[in-house]
């Protein structure tokens, strides 16, 4: 081992004469040397190809093999089809079902791991423009030593400076058309191998988040892994609504950060409100604490139809694609600024401020394409000040005599209600709404995801998702909250001060809500699962719209989870690491555990990691919400790595999971590195990818998620106090596959004692060893050397 | 198990906090003088198993209005128990009470505070005794080296005294013997392996005068875990023969190093930062790091943010410390090893420390020998090794000293551990002048060594 770069050198030299000069007495003092190349050594797998790492997914695969779910029988993508696909049909191309279904997946993974790639390369573009290549990357300071974790362990690439991005973004690109070929027809043919370029798409996924982040936090000076980021203004209520207002939607900032620029130049930053939804949101309020945010993606319609915001601003990913329509209805001009997202708009990129502005005010367009985005800042601002005395924040809402008119035409098809991805009674809200009643339509503004399926459906036109808002409109108003600002990476120092309480058995485990906002029973859901596991002391992540999700909600004081929880990565934290693309702090600090604590090389060392993290980090990820392509990438990524992920309803459209089988005591054997030997640990973590039904369910999983083979007898205790105590709460009994996960006496909670000893007793149960757990033979270290 | 006992009984309500409008009545804390809680180890004949009693007013005889003195009394027997195992259960009573639904207990000794809420007094939790028979069947469960086990509780302010100052004493004892017993005193030491869960090759010495890394297990501790879960994680080490008394190398710590490492690591050193060093996996709560400069030590706790006086932070020496390796001059250490008289003894203890942050000087300024307290520079007074060394100087701190017999030895040849660069490598290419350097002293915060690329063929010069 090198280690050379963090001690010092001192050099004396007597007398030393040469052609350059004669010197006497000289001494020279090295306080920190520094190589150019990087001292770790290359791991085997640096800048991997698509099947560099196909023998531990394969292990991963057998494990927890996929479990399809047809969304649909047919493939329809190329001109032999339709093929049926039903049972063990061949399509015309010879592709049966399994891998169908997998190579649509990898589809979705593709499309959101480019999407996140894509947005890394504008970032760093954009930051190498106005930064340079040289400028230095900072995620954390002083308490961060490992800044790069991912690139680091994927690309085996130590990157210090803009420009070091660049390479990596180049990889990226590449593997992500390899991968996007092999579902051509006539390509990939197995479902196994198809789902191993799901996983790599899912890593390519988040090396392409850290790339992003990592230029973002540099450059625009967000938090830096600070624990205790500023608190920033959550909710439609917290929106100064007699001023100008400004909103802008998608997850791009600089177009965003143009307008507060803009504003503190021109000193009108106390004139004009800038508000957002869904990530651009969260990055802008990570710039500045004045921006705030109005809610999760699910909140644009809402937000628009209120017809507050004078200004529409939008950049890219999960906006909704009718959004310049409904910016038409309110009489709000509207500013497209991504090349992916032009929406048929002119492009007025190369036009003068003044004329855009006057066409946008006066109507003449409804709307325009900017594409530098160091213009949308002047142009929005000044077309919001203008238009907002004329608009006078007109919106589509209806009064209750409307509601109840509307409620009326309503002849109870039930369409609405088939059409509702979440099953709403809606039927029954416009009956009593025509009654006069509109307390059950209000009611179920909770629940509504706000896509407006039910309008469409609807054979009589009534507005029915404006009817619900409308109807919900005194609760809307009371959306006042606090979110921590996203903070980015957790501090290398934090990692090492949870080292103790985890293996002393104080922490149960790391919990990460993430993801989208298509909730099946609103976001409230999110924010309850959130406090409950800060309150048992898991150490509790999130980020993304399940982060806002997470904030709109209020103990009985009337305090934010934020407000009540501490923001540090540690026991009963709640860690807003950022936008959904912050996602790979939270894989970084998983990976970090194993450069912390054990001291395993990250560089170019994937497969050896990964087993590290999976046989070790009791971390698992929740996407209740999971709506998007991406959050399917996001989702392989961590399991690549070996962190299991748990999906709300909606999720089971992703179209498979990936699921162990506790009952296969074969499948959870693990070598022991110190002996060699294979020793049964039982089934930990049980699944890979799982869809709960409800909340209570997936807390319940949550809990057993967190065990690994590694835990110490008390971290195991604790893991299945929680797990038995969720178990008994949520279904009233004590879970039937206990003796699968007690190793020793010792790892029996002692509160539980008697009971559970009767049933190790009844199951036959034998005690066995606690191993140095590995997948990886080559892992078993030789006595001695 | 705690079927007659109103309300759960669950490690979930640790943590669970009782305001003052949710409060039925508290006993101990701030405003009462009298309280305690103590273990005692007894005769087998003098501890009637089983019997909780309560000498004053219980619950239900108390007034909401007032606050009451409390002192619990647990008494145990048993042939395996001895008193350097008190105090380790009696930190269970905090831990173990604190599941108890409604039931807040804070602190511990002689500054408990307690609070039971009116949802728990309502729910039929009316009496101390259900207290008692918490304790009594968790700590049975879990230490079954406990024969017999009788409770006492105090609540009557007149008949508390008494027993009061039996604790207050016992408290004295046991810290006077934890302060004096020093590693010669025993012939067994504790191996704590529970961070080899994530650091695979380390293991933790735990020694009367050497604390874990973490901070959190004394020998104590060690001796009383190693009791009670015998095939667990803790372990005794017999020291063996001692090799070098001064560095703190035993035959029997060596053995044990090599076994539990597979040979990663076959001789440790406890009192020394160099050689042999003991390892480290990642939760360590501070650094020792060599300073060549001034040959000294500069101490770095994680707490601390900025940079250190070698312009390296704490995160970035962590990385060279951790992951069980042996690394000469890089050192975990915890907060209480540096309340050991043998603190990096055998490298010559405080006189060979040259830096630490001011709040750590400020929270372990009992410890450090007086005469050195002024000489160890914090970084209000130096932030630079340079400005460390005439601090150092000024100060005239015993490191000093060090450097003359350098000098000395460097006199007639260079010394060994002194690196020395090649005349040629030097970067001065001042063409036509020469340069003479006398008595110079050049210092840099950062050098960046790049390798020097063999010219290719054909590519000019």
């Amino acid at each position: 081992m090198e280690h050379v770069t963090d001690k010092g050198i001192n050099i004396r030299i007597k007398e030393l004469q040469s052609d350059i000069g004669f010197i006497k007495d000289l001494e020279i003092s090295v306080g920190n040397i520094s190589r150019e190349k990087w001292a770790e050594p290359q791991g085997p797998t640096p800048f991997p190809t698509i099947t560099s790492l196909r023998e531990w997914d394969k292990r991963l695969l057998a494990r927890y093999q996929p479990f399809y779910l047809p969304f649909c029988d047919l493939c329809c993508l190329c001109t032999y089809g339709k093929c049926d696909l039903t049972g063990t049909k061949k399509g015309a191309c010879g592709i049966q079902m399994p891998a169908q279904q997998s190579r649509i997946v990898l589809l979705a993974a593709c499309i959101g791991a480019a999407t996140h790639i894509s947005h890394a390369r504008e970032l760093v573009t954009h930051t190498i423009k106005e930064k340079g290549r040289e400028f230095p990357l900072n995620p954390g300071g002083l308490a961060i030593e490992v800044e790069a974790p991912v690139i680091r362990l994927v690309c085996g690439l130590k990157p210090e400076k803009l420009g070091d991005l660049e390479p990596v973004l180049e990889y990226l690109e590449s593997q992500i058309t390899v991968l996007l070929s092999a579902a051509h027809t006539g390509q990939e043919g197995n479902h196994i191998d198809f789902e191993s370029k799901v996983l790599h798409a899912g890593m390519m996924d988040q090396v392409g988040m850290e790339v992003a982040d990592l230029a973002q936090i540099s450059a625009f000076d967000y938090p830096k892994a600070d624990p205790d980021a500023h608190l920033v203004d959550l909710g439609m209520g917290t929106v100064d609504t007699t001023k100008p207002v400004i909103l802008v939607i998608g997850h791009n900032v600089p177009p965003a950060i143009s307008i507060v620029d803009y504003l503190t130049r021109t000193r009108l930053s106390e004139k004009v409100e800038v508000t957002g939804i869904c990530c651009t949101s969260i990055d802008i309020t990570r710039y500045t604490a004045k921006a705030k945010i109005v809610g999760p993606m699910s909140w644009q319609l809402r937000y628009i139809r209120s017809g507050i915001p004078d200004v529409i601003v939008v950049d890219e990913q999960c906006i909704r694609t009718d959004v310049l329509d409904e910016s038409e209805l309110i009489h709000a001009p509207f500013i497209a600024t991504s090349e992916k997202n032009c929406l048929g708009l002119p492009d007025r990129t190369h036009d003068s401020i003044d004329a855009i502005v006057q066409d946008l005010v006066s109507g003449k367009t409804r709307g325009v394409l900017l594409l530098n985005p160091d213009m949308v800042g002047e142009v929005a601002v000044r077309v919001a000040r203008e238009i907002a005395p004329v608009r006078k924040k007109q919106g589509r809402l209806l009064t209750p005599e409307l509601i109840i008119e509307q409620a009326k035409e309503c002849t109870q098809c039930k369409l609405c209600r088939r059409a509702c991805p979440n099953d709403i009674h809606i039927p029954d809200c416009m009956k009593a709404a025509g009654k006069g009643n509109l307390s059950m339509l209000a009611g179920i503004y909770d629940d509504c995801v706000s896509c407006a399926r039910c309008e469409e459906a609807c054979p009589q036109d009534i507005p029915i998702h404006t009817m619900i808002i409308s109807s919900a409109s005194k609760a809307t108003k009371d959306e006042t909250f606090r979110m921590r600002a996203g903070r980015g990476a957790i501090q290398d120092v934090e990692i090492r001060k949870v080292g103790g309480p985890l293996v002393l058995g104080e922490i149960p485990g790391v919990v990460a809500f993430v993801g989208c906002a298509n909730y099946p029973k609103g976001g409230k859901e999110v924010a309850e699962m959130a406090v409950e596991f800060a309150r048992r002391r898991y150490i509790v992540c999130t980020s993304g719209c399940a982060a806002m999700s997470v904030g709109m909600y209020k103990d009985e004081e009337g305090k934010t989870p934020y407000e009540r929880f501490p923001g540090s990565f540690d026991a009963g934290g709640i860690v807003n690491v950022g936008s959904c693309g912050s996602n790979a702090h939270i894989a970084g600090a998983a990976i970090k555990i194993a450069s912390v604590f054990a001291k395993r090389n990250l560089r170019g060392n994937y497969e050896e990691i990964a087993d590290y993290v999976y046989n070790r980090v009791g971390a698992v990820g929740v996407a209740w919400g999971a709506m998007s392509q991406k959050a399917a990438a996001i989702a392989s990524g961590f399991w690549r790595l070996g962190i299991p992920v748990v999906v709300g309803p909606h999720g089971t459209k992703y179209r498979r999971m990936l699921l162990g089988r506790a009952d296969h005591d074969e499948d959870w054997y693990v070598h022991d590195r110190r002996t060699g030997e294979q020793v049964y640990v039982g089934p930990v973590p049980e699944h890979l990818f799982f869809a709960a039904e409800t909340k209570e369910e997936a807390m319940v999983m949550v809990a057993k998620l967190c065990m690994r083979p590694n835990d110490t007898s008390k971290g195991r205790a604790i893991k299945l106090t929680h797990y038995i105590d969720l178990h008994k709460r949520q279904f009233g009994t004590i879970p039937d596959d206990i003796p699968l996960y007690v190793r020793t006496l010792t790892d029996v909670p002692i509160t539980m004692k008697e009971e559970i000893v009767k049933i190790l007793n009844s199951w036959g149960w034998k005690e066995n060893t606690i191993p140095d757990p590995t997948l990886l033979s080559r892992q078993v270290r030789k006595k001695e050397r | 198990m705690f079927e007659n006992i109103p309300g759960e009984v669950g490690l979930v309500h640790v943590g669970e906090r009782i305001r003052k409008n949710d409060m039925y009545v508290e006993l101990g804390g701030p405003e009462i003088k009298e309280k305690f809680e103590l273990v005692k180890v007894r005769p087998l004949e003098d501890v009637h198993d089983g019997a909780i009693t309560i000498v004053g007013p219980d619950l239900a005889d108390m007034d909401s209005s007032k606050k009451y003195p409390l002192g619990i009394l647990v008494e145990i027997s048993g042939k395996e128990l001895e008193a350097d195992i008190e105090g380790v259960i009696e930190r269970r009573i905090h831990e173990y009470t604190n599941y108890i639904e409604g039931f807040m207990h804070l602190n511990q000794r002689y500054d408990i505070w307690v609070r039971v809420s009116k949802k728990a007094y309502n729910r039929g939790f009316t009496t101390l005794k259900y207290v008692g028979m918490v304790l009594e069947r968790l700590l049975k469960n879990e230490l079954p080296i406990i024969e017999r086990m009788q409770i006492t509780f105090y609540t009557d302010a007149e008949k508390i005294s008494p027993v009061y100052a039996e604790a207050k004493q016992s408290y004295e004892t046991r810290d006077a013997r934890a302060r004096g017993l020093t590693d010669d005193d025993v012939d067994v030491f504790y191996g704590c392996a529970l961070c080899q869960s994530f650091a695979p090759s380390h293991v933790c010495v735990v020694t009367p005068q050497r604390y874990a890394n973490c901070g959190a297990i004394s020998w104590f501790d060690g001796r009383a875990a190693a009791r009670i879960d015998p095939k667990g994680p803790i372990f005794p080490i017999e020291k063996g023969e001692c090799l070098d008394a001064e560095k703190g190398e035993f035959a029997g710590i060596n053995e044990s190093a090599k076994k539990r490492s597979l040979g990663e690591v076959n001789r440790v050193y406890l009192y020394s930062a160099f050689t042999y060093p003991h390892t480290s996996c990642g939760c360590f709560e501070g650094i020792a790091f060599y300073i060549p400069e001034v040959e000294g030590f500069g101490i770095v706790m994680r707490g601390y943010r900025d940079i250190t006086v070698n312009g390296l932070a704490f995160s970035t020496m962590a990385d060279s410390t951790a992951g069980g390796r042996q690394v000469d001059g890089f050192h975990g250490i915890s907060l209480e090893y540096m309340r050991s008289p043998k603190f990096l003894s055998a490298d010559g203890g405080y006189a060979r420390v040259a830096w630490m942050p001011s709040d750590l000087k400020e929270q372990i300024k009992t410890f450090i020998p007086p005469s050195l307290a002024d000489k160890i520079a914090t970084e209000k007074e130096v932030k630079t090794v340079s400005e460390l060394r005439d601090f150092l100087i000024k100060n005239t701190h015993p490191v000093i000293e060090r450097w003359k017999t350098e000098e000395d030895a460097a006199a007639g040849e260079h010394a060994g551990a002194v690196q020395v660069f090649s005349g040629g490598d030097f970067p001065l290419t001042a063409g036509g002048f020469k340069i003479i350097f006398k008595n110079a002293r050049i210092y840099a915060d950062k050098v960046v060594i790049i390798p020097v690329q063999p010219k290719k063929p054909g590519t000019g010069e």
